[in-house]
């Protein structure tokens, strides 16, 4: 029922990796691009606002080099967001240690969303990223693995380290809090 | 604000707006999505989530590519790891036969100096393990075997020696190598029959449940 995401080559994700395990560079970089962008997106999503490109890196070199660890039972995009994910969630962690600063991410996110928001206040898009913002962290990465990237409930309890049925209470708590932010 | 009563179709939304289902499918909740308010909303309101989080910086792919590692089964140049592997296969082989030389000269060596460990008079010896069980044939005066001293000669057998009682089957043990044939198995059976007849042994079978330390009879 659902394709596979952003096809930049005819091959499949197992395809092109037994290919640059046998010394294709050429299949890495189709790898590469066919995932970057969502990975960036995702990123984003999580609250990262500088370094994207660094983590996105981050996340294909650690994948890469425990590509034998990946089981193939999920999807490798699957895999990859679960990565990066930690990968983040790690770099938080170090910079409220090396900061020695306890506010949460939350409220750093909102202040960057309500820069963004002096722009575009009063567009629609603004005002739907206003309510993204207002979701727990959880709410929010749940949400947009659904929307932006159109993962099942299954997969995006993988990602966040969930169970199925909490991601899908997650997933409509969330769409019931956008909705009375932008129509209430 | 209501929600859509057909689940099915509501939970197909957030894919139908991130672009993720197939044209059947996609078909069947773009048919639903117009003739219901609910889900045409909800479709509105993700299509504005994901165009509000669509752009994202763009990441050198390139960059990316010549950063990651290299990977661990990818074939060596040819000049790598062949030779190394060709000298490592000949420096195998030659221990190899200097182990196989080497053992079998000492066994020559050996054989020459102690001449043949087996006594002429064992008519069969078959390995137990390290020992050997030996059926000899019993003694009688028509066939006397000659006996041997410590240098393997021959000693004349004396007259008074020779025992008259009843032929029985007997057993010696002596280091060897080989299997036990059929006639030494129907002798250990003969023997095994007359220990059964023998007064001395148990006439009733061992209990095959022993009882245990700290179990009553009457728990079993």
């Amino acid at each position: 029922m659902v394709q596979p995401h952003e096809p930049s080559d005819e091959s499949t994700d197992l395809e092109l990796i037994a290919r640059w395990k046998a010394g294709d560079e050429r299949a890495a970089t189709s790898l590469v691009a066919r995932h970057a962008p969502a990975l960036s997106r995702f990123a984003v999503s999580l609250g990262q606002r500088t370094d994207v490109d660094e983590v996105v890196q981050d996340t294909f070199v650690r994948a890469f080099g425990s590509i034998d660890s990946f089981r193939a039972d999920s999807s490798l995009r699957t895999w990859l967001f679960t990565i990066e994910r930690r990968l983040i969630l790690d770099r938080r962690r170090a910079d409220r240690r090396r900061r020695d600063d306890t506010s949460i991410v939350e409220a750093d996110a909102a202040t960057e969303f309500d820069a963004l928001d002096n722009i575009v206040a009063e567009e629609a898009e603004g005002r739907v990223k206003k309510a993204v913002d207002r979701l727990s962290r959880l709410q929010r990465e749940v949400f947009l693995l659904r929307v932006n990237e159109g993962l099942s409930y299954k997969e995006i309890a993988e990602v966040v380290g969930s169970t199925e049925g909490a991601a899908r209470v997650h997933y409509h708590n969330a769409m019931r809090a956008v909705k009375e932010s932008l129509y209430v | 604000m209501f929600d859509c009563a057909n689940v099915e179709m509501r939970e197909l939304l957030p894919e139908l707006a991130a672009g993720t289902l197939d044209a059947a499918t996609r078909a069947l909740v773009e048919q639903h999505v117009a003739t219901c308010a609910e889900c045409a909303s909800e479709l509105e309101t993700l299509r504005l989530v994901k165009s509000a989080f669509a752009s994202a910086p763009t990441v050198d792919v390139g960059r990316i590519v010549a950063a990651l590692p290299k990977p661990a089964s990818a074939p060596r140049s040819a000049r790598g790891s062949a030779p190394v592997r060709r000298w490592m296969d000949w420096r195998v082989a030659a221990a190899l036969t200097m182990i196989t030389v080497g053992g079998l000269s000492v066994a020559v060596t050996q054989r020459l100096r102690h001449g043949n460990p087996n006594p002429p008079d064992s008519r069969v010896a078959q390995p137990l393990g390290d020992t050997t069980v030996v059926a000899r044939a019993p003694s009688t005066p028509d066939t006397p075997v000659p006996r041997k001293d410590s240098m393997g000669k021959g000693v004349p057998r004396s007259p008074t020696t020779v025992p008259a009682a009843p032929a029985k089957p007997q057993l010696a043990f002596a280091r060897g190598a080989g299997d036990i044939d059929e006639a030494s198995i129907q002798e250990l059976l003969a023997l095994l029959d007359e220990i059964d007849r023998s007064p001395v042994a148990p006439r009733a079978e061992p209990d095959p449940t022993p009882v245990l330390p700290g179990i009553k009879q009457s728990d079993r």
